[in-house]
């Protein structure tokens, strides 16, 4: 099984599901066995969880669809 | 656009065979195509653009701009792929070269001297302790939307895009690259910075707004 700092390394590929099945799976094996890199990685994905929430909730005005539905049909 | 190449004047000229693409496609064709499905698209390109704008205002002046340059450029989209990371790569040229020139916005301050440390053990440090705690989502949840925008648009434009990308729109690293044109080395490296400063940002103003001090540890 593959250590803690090796596991952190391959934190942010992990989360953004960037490594290969083989690899997702030695991260998750690791996290199943290790409650500080789950936790510190529960952290980290709420974190981006939050930036995420924050920015989606945002949606183009009426005015500007109807401006660019006007420029698509030009 | 040029003059009389509306959608009927483009069905009347469908068999033209100068009006066929490289892509074997008649423009025409590629337009409608874009017409049905990119409008689809129009919240995502909106929300990023507001972001990277930090502006309401401008951020609708460079989604228009994205459209108008995606009509200009039909000829150079390949239909089967994918619109829209292909939007989002036009949007973000015209955020470089045209958007950011015009408003000479001053760039927000390079992440090159940002500490390298890590900010889960700076919350632990400071008295934050999810574990201890309960669910994270409990501590992260004081975090207001204002926090959160502030942090992020305190990252330079490089930084926030690539947050922007990948953490708002969930595109991938690969394709992140493709849009920006830069290797996909360096997203991973700004993504990796950018996430560093950010969990600075919002656990500093976490831990300033609330600090879990004496009565979180009894």
């Amino acid at each position: 099984m593959s250590n803690c700092s090796e596991t952190l390394e391959r934190l942010y590929e992990y989360i953004d599901r960037e490594l290969s099945n083989e690899e997702q799976a030695e991260v998750q094996r690791h996290l199943d066995d290790c409650p500080p890199c789950r936790d510190r990685f529960k952290f980290e994905e709420n974190v981006l969880r939050q930036v995420r929430r924050c920015c989606r909730d945002v949606s183009a005005p009426p005015s500007l669809v109807e401006k660019v539905r006007r420029i698509c049909n030009q | 656009m040029r003059p009389g190449t509306g959608l009927v004047d483009g069905l009347f000229k469908r068999k033209e065979p100068n009006l066929v693409t490289e892509n074997g496609r008649h423009p025409e064709a590629v337009r409608q195509c874009l017409q049905q499905e990119a409008l689809t698209y129009i919240d995502s390109l909106y929300r990023t653009a507001v972001r990277m704008t930090r502006n309401p205002s401008d951020a609708e002046d460079l989604v228009q701009e994205t459209y108008l340059r995606a009509l200009r450029s039909l000829d150079r989209f390949k239909p089967g792929t994918n619109l829209r990371a292909w939007l989002f790569k036009i949007m973000t040229n015209a955020f470089i070269n045209e958007y950011r020139k015009r408003t000479r916005q001053p760039r927000n301050q390079s992440l090159d001297n940002v500490e390298e440390y890590y900010v889960y053990a700076h919350l632990i440090d400071s008295g934050v302790q999810p574990e201890s705690r309960g669910p994270e989502e409990e501590v992260l949840a004081s975090l207001t939307d204002d926090n959160v925008v502030a942090a992020l648009e305190s990252l330079s434009d490089e930084f926030r895009q690539v947050v922007l990308l990948a953490d708002v729109e969930g595109f991938a690293y690969r394709e992140i690259a493709d849009i920006l044109d830069i290797p996909i080395g360096t997203v991973m490296s700004r993504l990796h910075r950018s996430r560093r400063r950010l969990q600075r940002m919002l656990t500093g103003s976490l831990v300033e707004a609330q600090p879990y001090g004496d009565s979180a540890h009894e």
